[in-house]
């Protein structure tokens, strides 16, 4: 564990992005404790307000404090795009490990189909998704995962199949060992860590789609503190504060860019041959 | 072979390296890679670098060249006929790089640029050093690739590198280095990549043109059967260090360092024996292989129906071949001869057809592979590299196949220190990762692996080739141990004649898929029928006593 | 290129289109449990949603639903928008030109600004300007569209005054006044993708430095220009328009973004307000389209690949 930490420190991105999204889960696990205020209270004599001691980071069209909902939106935020992430890695990983294994037609049926499916840009599955289930956050966490699931499932199986390539696993079917043992004990241990990097750099993604749904009026609804849907309030009301419309925005950017960074150290730090 | 001519030692040395080191800068400190090394090359000679993996070599080669990162630390001098190379400045370099110092790489698939055709990469440099017009430079060109003995050098300078064979490229690669007429070249492993056969030609194309333009030759090889058919003289060099220089001949009949001793030691001598002889023909076989053929690719879609052509190839076509219990069969061949083809069929890998009878017992496909025939036959894979699962520690590879094979739970500590101690490892091994032992140590893993079930046959797929001849000797020690000690048969796959020489009872040829000889190891050098044996015979350079004498 | 290369592509991309289509209805159209209900809302009377399944011919078994809506939209048949109550594909293809128009300059622009700054990163790798060139694009592939066009919005168009904030002025009316009220969308969508592509552009090209022919060529006493535009640009370029080919999906995302912040009278825009109408028949004509374009953009890209790498046309 300690030589993998001093790995993920010895490369800027590893350093910056390990503290860039260890403060993002400190606000995440936190953030509502310590919000100043209640993120939900109208303050109409208060509105528009630029940061002051009061409200560090002013306040919006309804008065409310921008700190306390951006505190509590972080959790909306972030915590949906883990989610969401999580769960198409989940489910692309299997399907693309088992289409590895499984190799000649099958395989390649299977990632023709997921190629095609693919074709369609996230964001616009999302929508049509989102259109199906209905807006709300939950929804549209399911509309990424499965937006997810393809590309999670095209990288699982490019890592799967060299894999599967190596002389190990090819030893252990020349023991005679079960399938399952051969993808569960031999494959899945080394597959993991290409997939943890993908994923980590996937959750930037999720965060800015997420948003962007929000913005688009399909994921979280108001009053809701998801930044998204902040900046997308915020727009009507641009020049009677800016703060309004900078603070969320800069929050995205922040998780996005935080997650980005910590991808590409995960790949440096996890890559044997560096 | 037209003989190495002797060289002019009364003109001043071509390449001069005095006291020379190298240090490169890595995270924790410098390390030294070169350590004061002194040589000299005169015009018209061969000299041979010879070292194993670490050595230091390549090393030494890109200092002459000048090729090193920015952070390495030099001292000491390296001259090119009077011009002190160290202090040279980069056009200057670049200048001196082609023109007065040429190279010939190792694999000629990577060392080209796959999206130029051949004749550009061979006419620029003679743009760029001896100032001709593009159109001079390509007719130029194919005169030069007709000189290395190019069949159509005129459509070959409009080849792209893939569409060559690695032979036709190494040649290109050697017209290049020749090009501008350069004082020195430094050859770089130039045969490694290449099958035996086409690396014997380009061996006789490499003298004819040294003998010819008696160009300062540095030429770098781990194979020291090679460098004695080759060289006039030799350096070896161990960690940096040169331990031993001299005339081919003194250096190679009479070492003087403990390191040169050992490493001719360990040097494949085909006619030194390593197995006893006498074998029990009148016992039933163990093996018998009947009429395999193993085929690779796609049926095309519909074929027949469509009427396409069947794009399969023939990994293995029709192979008949038996192993006696207690055997040592011996399968040489390029690759691409389907030897490890045979290896796959036998343990599953790959579907055949035809039968393979073990121990009497029919087994027509993976169906019939149960846990008996798995625990009798025992695959060991070339690269240790990637036979080990990099996430595992050395008890739980080693204690695997005792669980598999229903030798109840894991092994417990005493049974591990056993497996590892008989292939000379330390007990304390076992709580290590892969990556924390070398090579060599690896593959001796992968030994004990395979024979924690007292296999009855053990193939051996190549699993010395990726080792340095030292680490070479010891492994094959081991195994001709092992061998004595429980009586296993080998399947011996390797495309290194000299070796199979010294430990088979039998040999297999195998070439483009057809097993083209199966004699015994004794008779193979006089009495081979079959023309590509013959020719593999005399393509392989046999340490010290030159070729053409078996 | 070998003809069979060329017609399994061909399939390929037909299979492609095929699994779209089915996507698309079965999420729009057989995926709800009524169809009907979700358009017109829970509290509709049943003579209403009896009307509203006979024009979507809900009553049909879903694969012959499917049969009709495909053959129609391969006829040109777009269906009746729901909102306007008028042929989608006339509004459909205006939408879709002026789409592309965004499109076209956005990537024109990319491939301009991207490419250079790709190979200047790489070839100055490990110092300053590498690391300049790296915090740009990570800002710039961690901004999403509707943060990026906010603050491009604030800043020329609030602050300065320079450029028009949302608007659409077609070329044809007014060329320099078009073009103004395209040049924030533009800026926004190629953010994203020059951040992208430079930095794949500039991995590619450290990995083609460290080969082995690079080093050969070098060797051999060419100037690192030489090596650099003769030798290794030509092999970073193939990778790369795979990259821009993937990055159009990101492209499509990015319009219908934009479109709807700028009032852009886009295909994106046309989507969002057909979702937020429930529109179905435009929602299925546009998502259609807009996936039929990202995967012709892909097999283009492929086709150009295959034709510049020889190697591929021996497979």
């Amino acid at each position: 564990m300690n030589n993998f930490l001093r790995r993920m420190i010895r490369s800027p991105q590893g350093a910056l992005g390990m503290l860039l999204v260890g403060l993002i889960l400190v606000v995440v696990v936190i953030g509502p404790a310590v919000a100043p205020h209640d993120p939900e209270i109208f303050s109409p004599l208060l509105r528009y307000k630029d940061p002051s001691p009061e409200f560090w980071l002013g306040t919006d069209q309804y008065g409310r404090d921008i700190l306390s909902r951006l505190l509590y939106g972080a959790r909306a935020t972030v915590v949906m795009a883990v989610f969401a992430t999580g769960l198409g890695t989940l489910v692309g990983a299997f399907i693309g490990t088992t289409s590895a294994y499984l190799g000649g037609r099958s395989d390649e049926i299977i990632m023709r189909t997921v190629d095609a499916v693919m074709s369609i840009p996230s964001l616009l599955l999302a929508l049509l998704i989102v259109t199906l289930l209905g807006k709300s956050s939950t929804n549209a966490l399911l509309a990424i995962a499965i937006a997810f699931t393809p590309g999670m499932a095209r990288v699982t199986r490019s890592v799967a199949l060299t894999v599967r390539k190596q002389d190990y696993v090819n030893a252990a079917i020349a023991r005679g060992e079960s399938p399952l043992f051969v993808v569960w004990r031999e494959m899945l241990p080394n597959v993991v860590a290409p997939i943890v990097v993908e994923t980590t750099v996937r959750v930037a993604f999720a965060v800015m789609l997420f948003a962007t749904l929000s913005f688009l009026g399909l994921g979280a609804q108001p009053p809701a503190p998801e930044w998204g849907l902040m900046v997308s309030e915020a727009r009507r009301y641009m020049h009677l504060s800016v703060w309004m419309l900078l603070w969320p925005a800069l929050a995205v950017a922040w998780v996005a860019i935080g997650f980005n960074l910590l991808g590409d150290g995960l790949r440096d730090a996890l890559n044997p041959r560096t | 072979m037209p003989s190495i001519p002797a060289p002019d030692l009364t003109m001043p040395p071509i390449l001069d390296i005095a006291g020379y080191c190298l240090d490169y800068a890595t995270p924790t400190g410098f390390k030294r890679a070169l350590d004061n090394v002194t040589l000299h090359i005169a015009k018209g000679e061969v000299l041979g670098l010879v070292g194993e993996s670490g050595s230091g070599k390549t090393s030494l080669a890109w200092a002459i060249m000048r090729h090193l990162p920015a952070s390495a630390r030099e001292a000491g001098r390296i001259a090119l006929t009077d011009k002190d190379l160290l202090t040279a400045s980069s056009s200057e370099i670049d200048a001196i790089r082609g023109a007065r110092i040429g190279m010939v790489f190792q694999d000629p698939s990577t060392s080209l640029n796959p999206t130029l055709p051949l004749g550009e990469q061979l006419a620029e440099v003679l743009v760029r050093h001896r100032r001709l017009t593009r159109r001079q430079a390509w007719s130029e060109g194919e005169s030069l690739l007709a000189k290395v003995g190019l069949k159509t050098p005129a459509a070959m300078m409009h080849r792209y590198p893939h569409e060559a064979s690695g032979g036709e490229k190494q040649r290109v690669v050697i017209a290049t280095a020749f090009a501008c007429q350069p004082e020195c070249i430094i050859f770089d492993e130039p045969t490694t990549a290449l099958d035996v056969i086409t690396a014997g030609e380009i061996l006789d194309l490499f003298a004819e043109l040294q003998a010819e333009t008696g160009v300062a030759s540095i030429y770098i090889s781990h194979d020291l059967a090679l460098v004695s058919n080759v060289c006039n003289r030799v350096a070896v060099i161990h960690h940096g260090k040169l331990v031993e220089q001299g005339p081919i001949r003194s250096v190679f009949t009479a070492p003087t360092h403990p390191y040169t001793r050992g490493l001719l030691a360990a040097v494949p001598q085909p006619d030194q024996r390593l197995v006893e002889m006498p074998l029990d023909t009148t016992s039933k076989a163990l093996l018998e292989v009947e009429n395999i053929s193993v085929r690779y690719g796609k049926k095309p879609f519909l074929g027949r129906l469509l009427g396409r052509k069947n794009t399969q190839f023939a990994g293995n076509h029709a192979i008949n071949l038996s192993v006696q219990p207690g055997e040592i069969l011996g399968i040489v061949g390029e690759s691409g001869s389907g030897k490890s083809t045979l290896a796959k069929a036998l343990t599953g890998l790959n579907p055949f057809e035809g039968e393979i009878r073990f121990g009497g017992r029919p087994v027509r496909g993976l169906k019939d592979m149960d846990t008996a025939y798995r625990r009798d036959v025992q695959l060991i894979f070339q690269h240790p590299d990637s036979s080990l699962n990099p996430r595992q520690r050395i008890h739980e590879i080693l204690s695997r196949p005792l669980v598999l094979y229903g030798e109840g739970r894991a092994a417990d500590a005493s049974r591990i220190a056993e497996m590892l101690e008989q292939v000379r490892l330390p007990a304390s091994y076992a709580d290590r990762y892969p990556h924390q032992l070398s090579g060599g140590e690896k593959q001796r893993v992968a030994i004990a692996r395979a024979f924690a079930s007292r296999p009855r046959l053990v193939i051996c797929d190549e699993i010395t080739s990726s080792l340095d001849v030292s680490v070479q000797a010891s492994v094959i020690e081991i195994l001709v141990d092992l061998q004595r000690l429980h009586g296993t048969g080998y399947l011996f796959i390797t495309h290194d004649l000299n070796l199979v020489r010294q430990i088979a009872h039998r040999i297999a040829v195998m070439y483009r898929g057809e097993l083209v000889e199966l004699i015994a190891a004794a008779d193979i050098a006089t009495s081979a029928k079959h023309d590509y044996t013959r020719a593999l015979i005399s393509a392989v350079p046999i340490p010290l006593t030159g070729r053409h004498r078996p | 290129m070998s003809p069979s290369y060329f017609l399994k592509r061909i399939a390929l991309i037909g299979y492609t289109l095929l699994v779209v289509s089915v996507i698309v209805f079965a999420i729009t159209q057989i995926l709800p449990a009524d169809a009907a209900v979700m358009l017109l809302g829970e509290n509709a009377t049943p003579d209403a949603l009896a009307v509203v399944r006979e024009k979507l011919g809900l009553d049909a078994p879903v694969w012959l639903q499917y049969f009709h809506w495909l053959t129609n939209m391969l006829q040109g048949d777009f269906g009746i928008s729901m909102r306007t109550n008028q042929s989608v594909g006339p509004e459909l293809f205006a939408a879709l030109g002026r789409s592309l128009l965004l499109a076209l300059l956005s990537i024109v622009l990319m491939l301009v600004i991207a490419f250079p700054l790709g190979v200047y990163a790489a070839v100055r790798r490990g110092k300053a300007a590498d690391f300049g060139v790296s915090v740009v694009s990570y800002i710039g592939v961690s901004l999403p569209e509707f943060v990026t066009s906010t603050l491009l919005i604030l800043l020329f168009a609030d602050w300065l005054g320079w450029l028009p904030a949302t608007g659409y002025v077609p070329l044809t009316d007014d060329l320099l006044d078009g073009l103004a009220h395209l040049v924030l969308p533009v800026l926004t969508i190629s953010a994203i993708l020059i951040a992208h592509v430079s930095r794949m552009v500039r991995s590619e090209l450290v990995d083609v430095l460290h080969a082995d022919y690079i080093r050969a060529a070098r060797l051999k006493g060419l100037s690192s220009w030489t090596v650099l535009f003769k030798h290794a640009l030509r092999n970073a370029l193939l990778p790369t328009i795979t990259i821009v080919a993937m990055d159009v999906g990101y492209l499509l995302g990015g319009v219908i973004v934009v479109e709807e912040i700028f009032a852009i009278p886009g295909i994106g825009r046309l989507l969002i307000t057909a979702i937020q109408n429930r529109d179905l028949p435009t929602i299925q004509a546009g998502a259609l389209i807009m996936a039929t374009t990202y995967a012709i953009a892909n097999f283009l890209a492929d086709m150009t690949y295959a034709w510049l790498d020889r190697r591929i046309q021996y497979e």
